[in-house]
């Protein structure tokens, strides 16, 4: 019996070895179950192997133990199979265990069951002799029963296809538990029910280690197996350190002397070889997979916490999860403006990266409305994917997905990895399991951080260099890239041209300011797209851009200009439905060393040929250099002076106010003097012979709107209705109107558009005031309003000059400019201007 | 990932969630899905060739522009298209062309394509219907490998042929008789195979017409009672496995103790059971009867396939919200249209329909299909906005009939105006004028067909028009000239029509008393008992 004590040893070594590793486990139903069949199991075994070791206080005692694990253990396995095949639980599930203990109850008080064996000493052997009776059978029968249902489960939920694989080695391993116990008799004194139990409790640790129950390194920390396993290999060695000098004794006498050192030198031999066993048989079975992604994750952490790249990020993140997963093929998709997902990096630069995800694609919300990582075969079981279009699922089932794993910045996804299929070390297809799953929460949230982080930086490192409306290079930026590539191009060299939207200001009073930055975002998408990566572009100014051209001479830096600058002019041109001004630019062009020798004035003296060009009627090329060596037209005809313009288009305001004229005679007439006096005004104010004849033209037309009012309000004979008046009102916009289809006249509009605003602000259309209000506006509403008083109309008599003069000092400040009035009224009185009264 | 591998996962709660999740998301969330669907399938189908035939070159930018320039369409629209096959002008490649019959006499044949996209729809669909037919409630099903399933269904080319087709893709299931061997049988033949079949190794579930079940399921006891001699039900005895034999002497025990003839109840003990197709109310409470289990009714067609369930309540069908977009024209706006087939009827989605109210179905097929805003010519009733038994939030609705110019027989036959006036024509028969009308028999409520008609004088005087002369004589044009007609006797063994002769010269009278014709498919019963009416005036006025 001695001789087999070890099986009893081995069985309770490893029972205590599970039970301690499983308790210290996450709990669930299963891994419960599992630790009271352990449980049972060493009350089995242990209880045994005292009562043959006649422990303290009594191997009946013992006997008694070790006869409760064996009611027991059926007991603990139905618990388990029925949580292992999903089934409820059941009151016949207890009835059986409350029978199995009342029977031990019983017959520990009174042993009619099977009593406690009889101790019979055989020479220095000791044998224990049972005296069985028919009751025994009630117990092991009721044993036998309970087993018989578990079966009965396991074979039932045979019918449902998958679990098959997994009940077949349970069913296998409680029938081999059992048939061990059978073949006690046969095997004579070998423990053969305790053998079959070992190899019971190994195959359900298997099959629960196969349904990923739990994991190894949570479940069994290094230190806390090493001790165990020492202590356990300690304890039996202890037990067989007689039996061993015993052997040594007998079969070998001349090593007698020697025979205890031996056994503690092979028990300590013993001893390292059960640990290192036990090291290498977790750390190559399950522990070493698990240590190896937490170690790449650590190291991952480390990386990409030094990084503010996005792209260094994406790469470490790529790899990390390539390597530790050995995953096919893995694509990121980094939110963009638009709200939509491109792919912007992936495994293999030879990946095609031409895809992009929609924000109102399933997936997309469903990542962003939950924190961890994705499985395909899981998102097709959603009633999210109901909504999939056949395209969307298409063009996941190309790129092979199979694992989706969102990055988040609180709830906002900002990005997400797509995960091909797995392989293993020899190419074959892999399924994703809970530990990977749990591996890419970690990278997910460490990566969600460092994304966050990266695109802040990269946003911000952006919005720092660039212009936030056109996307070029902001000023300040400008001049650092100017500074880098002075410094580069020294001894080549380098080309800086500046571009100067003509006329800008008034292009955003025509079509206001969201028109004129339409205007300039165009013009910045040309310049970027026509240097491209040939240098770099910038908003210098305002209005005003600049190219900055590493390697360019001047001439094709002239070149290059006349492109932009024609493309520019092109803008407005096919566009038939609306009447927008045609764009032009001014261009001064410097170059390093031809014609400067340092950044600032390679920068002034571009600014200079820009200026030139606008003295010179704008819309054209000029080179500086040593003074302004060249004049290059667009190609387009330059812009006439304003003269030879309304001489253009003469006879169409002729026909236009002669139009007003047949309708109502009074405001032909009104006009030509308000151009009369506004042209004296403006003389007397010494503004230049282009802007009078500006403010002439514009009075010309400044009423040229009240060609669609109804005559019989123009020519109503008193006061008008409040209906009439807003009726009236309304010719400045239709003035506005009418000319905007001139788009060469359009230099008129301020002053057209202001010339019924008043200086305190209360008049129309814009209720702007002060100087708000443009100067030519003012000018034409001082000459407007003198000519309306001293003229005849048909609801009023002309008034008296002296009273029309009255009326201005009387108005200046609140309708009139007060510093404009004077000058106005010393013109008149002093006889510069002569009043025209003829209709008076 | 298959149904099978998913039933041996045993995580049950979310096999439920991924069927039949739908019915817990509210009317938001459904409509949200419609809308992105359809959106899809607008995409595919307006840019197709077909789509551009309809839409005439038009371009839909949205959902709403897209139900303005898309014309409500019946498979008129679409016949010169798909009865060719003309597969280039589709918006998606097909997989399959599904067959069924279109209008008595006319258009023998109309066919429908489907999708990859349709086809895997519909699988997830059927076996949501067979999860709800087996459900007890929320979340309680009890579908399993291995389960048997008696194939009363029509074969490929119909669309109850893809059932199995579908099914045995998701998992193992066994058909009584196996699919390759009843494509070659005829209904009788299946029947008597599958029950035998069923006797031995039991019935899991049971999927037929109503009216179809309902003969299948009269014919259970003359299947299963065996022979006079000993020896026959002796061999059939020991033909079933032993729960099966005891099952059945206890049954016969208990008929025998009951005086009643042997059911399907006392046999089989259905997991599910789920009936289709028109007339089913008739058919409902026997089969409950028979069976002990009431049937669920699921909502398909070869058009549309499978577009909704009834829940463990059987209270009320839901609509799949990933099969089609679902429009319904009102009652009112439908008889519009009736009267003038010009008339355009105005639509309401699945958030604007109202308790109470009849509609008429309109669809939009999704994942590629041909059809949108397609008059399927199904009439249902919104019974509720929510249920608080089904804990839903969606609308539910009862299948009321066919559209009222289509008469459907117990599911089998879609007679319209056009098929009977073919029938009088090719009868010879001087008919000046009839109605026909579907009524169902007052003892238990099955469906008829009953034809008014007019004899003009001449032949009234020159020949034997009695009423059974003309039953006998039109019943036989109508079998010639419409197979499934045909197959309501040779099936069902049922003859559905009636005949009343009305007196010469009642329907002009009815036009002159009420100044409107009659319609002659389904008028309201009040004019037709406002006809009788007149015909009685008149013959008080001659007497």
């Amino acid at each position: 019996m001695r001789s087999y004590v070890f099986i009893s040893i081995t069985a309770l070594y490893i029972y205590t070895f599970l039970l301690l590793a499983f308790l210290s486990a996450k709990k669930s139903r299963l891994i419960r179950d599992f630790t009271v069949m352990l449980g049972t199991m060493i009350l089995w075994t242990g209880g045994s192997l005292c009562m043959r070791l006649m422990a303290w206080p009594s191997y009946r005692f013992w006997y008694h133990i070790s006869l409760a694990g064996i009611g027991l253990v059926p007991c603990a396995f139905l618990c388990f199979t029925r949580d292992f095949c999903g089934q409820p639980i059941r009151g016949s599930h207890k009835l059986w265990s409350i029978l199995i203990v009342a029977i031990l109850l019983y017959n520990a008080a009174t042993g009619r069951i099977l009593d406690a064996p009889e101790m019979v000493k055989h020479g220095e052997e000791t044998a224990f002799v049972y005296h069985m009776t028919w009751h025994v059978l009630i117990l092991y029968g009721l044993c036998l029963l309970v087993i018989l249902h578990a079966v009965l489960m396991i074979w039932r939920s045979r019918r449902t296809a998958g679990l098959r694989v997994k009940m077949e080695p349970l069913l296998f391993g409680i029938l081999l538990m059992y048939a061990g116990n059978l073949a006690i008799p046969i095997f004579k004194g070998f423990p053969v029910d305790i053998l079959s139990g070992i190899l019971n409790a190994v195959i359900m640790f298997y099959t629960l280690y196969s349904r990923h129950i739990f994991r190894m390194t949570l479940l069994v920390s290094r230190g806390n197996c090493y001790i165990i396993a020492m202590a356990v290999s300690a304890l039996s060695f202890y037990n067989v350190a007689q039996t061993m000098e015993w052997m040594i004794r007998r079969s070998v006498p001349m090593l007698a002397p020697f025979s205890v050192m031996i056994v503690a030198i092979a028990t300590m031999m013993i001893t390292v070889i059960i640990y290192g066993i036990t090291k290498a048989f977790f750390d190559r079975l399950f522990v070493k997979e698990e240590m190896s992604q937490t170690e790449r994750l650590t190291e991952y952490t480390a990386l990409v916490s030094q990084s503010l790249r996005l792209n260094e990020i994406l790469r470490e993140l790529v790899t990390v999860i390539g390597d530790t997963l050995h995953t096919r093929k893995i694509y990121v998709c980094i939110k963009d403006s638009d709200g939509e997902y491109p792919a912007v990096f992936s495994s293999n630069p030879l990946d095609d990266r031409n895809f992009s995800l929609s924000a109102s694609s399933p997936l997309v919300e469903w990542l962003g409305m939950h924190d961890s990582c994705l499985l395909m075969r899981d998102f097709k079981r959603t009633i999210e994917y109901k909504s999939m279009w056949e395209e969307e699922k298409g063009q996941l089932a190309a790129l092979r997905t199979e694992c989706f794993l969102p990055l988040k910045d609180g709830d906002d996804l900002v990005g997400l990895v797509l995960l091909g299929g797995k392989e293993n070390r020899h190419k074959l297809r892999r399924e994703y399991t809970d530990e990977d799953i749990m591996f890419l929460n970690s990278i997910e949230s460490v990566s969600s951080i460092a994304v966050k982080n990266s695109r802040l930086y990269e946003k911000a490192y952006e919005e720092a260099r660039t212009d936030e409306l056109t996307g070029l290079l902001n000023r300040k930026y400008f001049y650092e890239v100017l500074d880098e590539a002075f410094e580069k191009c020294r001894n080549t060299s380098l080309a800086l041209v500046i571009f100067n939207v003509d006329d800008f200001k008034l292009y955003n009073q025509l079509y206001g300011n969201h028109e004129g930055d339409r205007a300039l975002v165009h013009i910045g998408q040309i310049i970027r797209g026509t240097v491209g990566d040939n240098g770099y572009c910038a908003r210098y100014n305002g209005k005003e851009f600049a190219a900055i051209l590493p390697g360019y001479d001047i001439y094709s830096a002239q070149n290059l200009a006349a492109n932009i600058a024609k493309q520019i002019q092109q803008i407005n041109h096919g566009n038939k439905e609306s009447y927008l001004k045609q764009l032009t630019v001014s261009c001064g062009i410097c170059a390093v060393p031809y014609a400067a020798s340092s950044v600032n004035e390679l920068v002034s003296n571009a600014d200079r040929a820009v200026y030139h060009v606008k003295r010179s009627g704008k819309n054209g090329i000029r080179v500086y250099s040593d003074g302004v060596i060249g004049i290059r037209d667009t190609g387009v005809v330059a812009e006439k002076k304003h003269k030879s313009m309304y001489s253009e288009y003469a006879p169409t305001i002729y026909a236009l106010t002669a139009a007003i004229d047949a309708k109502d005679h009074y405001t032909f007439q009104h006009s030509k003097n308000v151009a009369y006096y506004a042209e004296e005004l403006a003389r007397e104010l010494c503004s230049s012979e282009e802007y009078t004849e500006i403010l002439k033209e514009a009075a010309l037309l400044h009423d040229i709107g009240k060609i669609g009012i109804p005559e019989t309000i123009l020519n109503k004979e008193g006061r008008l209705t409040d209906e009439e008046y807003e009726t009236m009102k309304r010719h400045v916009e239709a003035s506005v109107e009418i000319i905007r289809h001139l788009p060469s006249m359009d230099y008129v509009i301020p002053a057209v558009i202001g010339h019924h605003e008043r200086y305190d602000g209360r008049g129309y259309p814009r209720r702007i005031s002060g100087k708000d209000i443009p100067f030519s506006a003012r000018i034409l509403c001082i000459a407007d309003s003198f000519d309306a008083i001293v003229s005849k109309r048909s609801y009023k008599p002309g008034m008296p000059v002296e009273y029309a003069l009255n009326e201005l000092e009387r108005g200046a400040g609140s309708q009139f400019d007060p510093e404009l009035v004077p000058v106005f009224v010393e013109l008149i009185r002093n006889g510069k201007i002569q009043p025209v009264l003829k209709n008076s | 990932m298959t149904f099978e591998e998913k039933l041996a996962s045993q995580e049950y709660d979310r096999i439920w969630q991924e069927y039949c999740g739908f019915l817990d998301l509210d009317l938001e969330a459904y409509m949200k899905i419609q809308r992105r669907l359809l959106e899809e399938q607008m995409k595919l189908w307006c840019g197709s060739p077909l789509g551009q035939k309809i839409l005439k070159g038009r371009m839909p930018e949205n959902i709403e522009e897209f139900r303005r320039m898309v014309p409500l369409t019946t498979y008129e629209d679409y016949a010169d298209v798909l009865l060719l096959k003309k597969e280039e002008m589709l918006p998606d490649k097909p997989i399959i062309w599904l067959q069924t019959t279109w209008e008595g006499g006319k258009h023998p044949i109309k066919v429908a394509p489907y999708t990859n996209g349709m086809l895997q729809t519909f699988r997830n669909n059927i076996l949501t219907c067979l999860m709800m037919a087996t459900s007890t409630g929320r979340g309680h099903f009890d579908v399993g490998v291995g389960d048997t399933f008696l194939y009363g269904l029509a074969p490929l080319p119909y669309v109850t042929g893809l059932i199995p087709l579908g099914l045995s893709a998701e998992f193992r299931m066994e058909f009584l008789p196996p699919v390759e061997e009843a494509v070659n049988m005829t209904f009788s033949e299946r029947n008597k195979r599958g029950f035998k079949l069923g006797l031995k190794k039991g019935i899991d579930f049971f999927f037929g017409m109503g009216s179809v079940a309902y003969y299948v399921s009269m014919s259970v006891a003359s299947l299963s009672g065996g022979g006079k001699s000993g020896g026959s039900s002796l061999k059939k005895l020991f033909s079933m496995q032993p729960s099966m034999a005891l099952r059945y002497l206890k049954a016969k025990k208990r008929c025998k103790e009951e005086n009643r003839g042997l059911m399907p109840k006392d046999l089989f003990k259905l997991k599910g059971f789920l009936c289709a197709g028109t007339d089913n109310r008739c058919y409902k409470d026997d089969l409950e009867e028979l069976w002990g289990i009431r049937p669920v009714e699921v909502f398909a067609g070869t058009e549309p396939s499978f577009v909704g369930t009834e829940t463990w309540n059987r209270n009320g069908l839901y609509f799949f919200p990933d099969a089609g977009f679902y429009e319904f024209i009102p009652e009112t706006e439908m008889y519009k249209s009736l009267d003038d087939p010009t008339y355009e009827p105005s639509t309401v989605c699945m958030n604007e329909v109202l308790p109470g109210e009849v509609y008429e179905i309109v669809l939009t097929v999704f994942k590629g299909g041909a059809f949108a805003r397609y008059r399927v010519g199904d009439v249902y009733r919104c019974l509720g906005l929510s249920s608080k038994e089904d804990d839903s939030k969606l609308p539910r609705f009862e299948y009321i009939d066919r559209v009222p110019d289509i008469i459907d027989i117990a599911g089998f036959t879609r007679i319209s105006e056009n098929s009977i006036r073919n029938v009088i024509e090719l009868s010879g028969l001087n008919v000046e004028n009839w109605v026909a009308l579907k009524e169902f028999t007052a003892d238990k409520g099955r469906p008829y067909l009953h034809m008014y008609v007019e004899l003009s004088t001449d032949s009234v005087v020159n020949r034997a028009v009695s009423r059974e002369l003309l039953k006998e004589h039109l019943t036989i044009y109508f079998k010639y000239v419409d197979q499934d007609y045909h197959d309501l006797k040779r099936i069902l063994g049922m003859d559905p029509l009636e005949i009343t002769i009305v007196k010469c010269g009642t329907f002009a009278a009815y036009e002159e008393a009420c100044g409107r014709k009659l319609r002659h498919i389904n008028p309201s019963l009040h004019e037709v008992q406002e006809l009788m009416k007149v015909q009685e005036r008149e013959i008080h006025r001659r007497f």
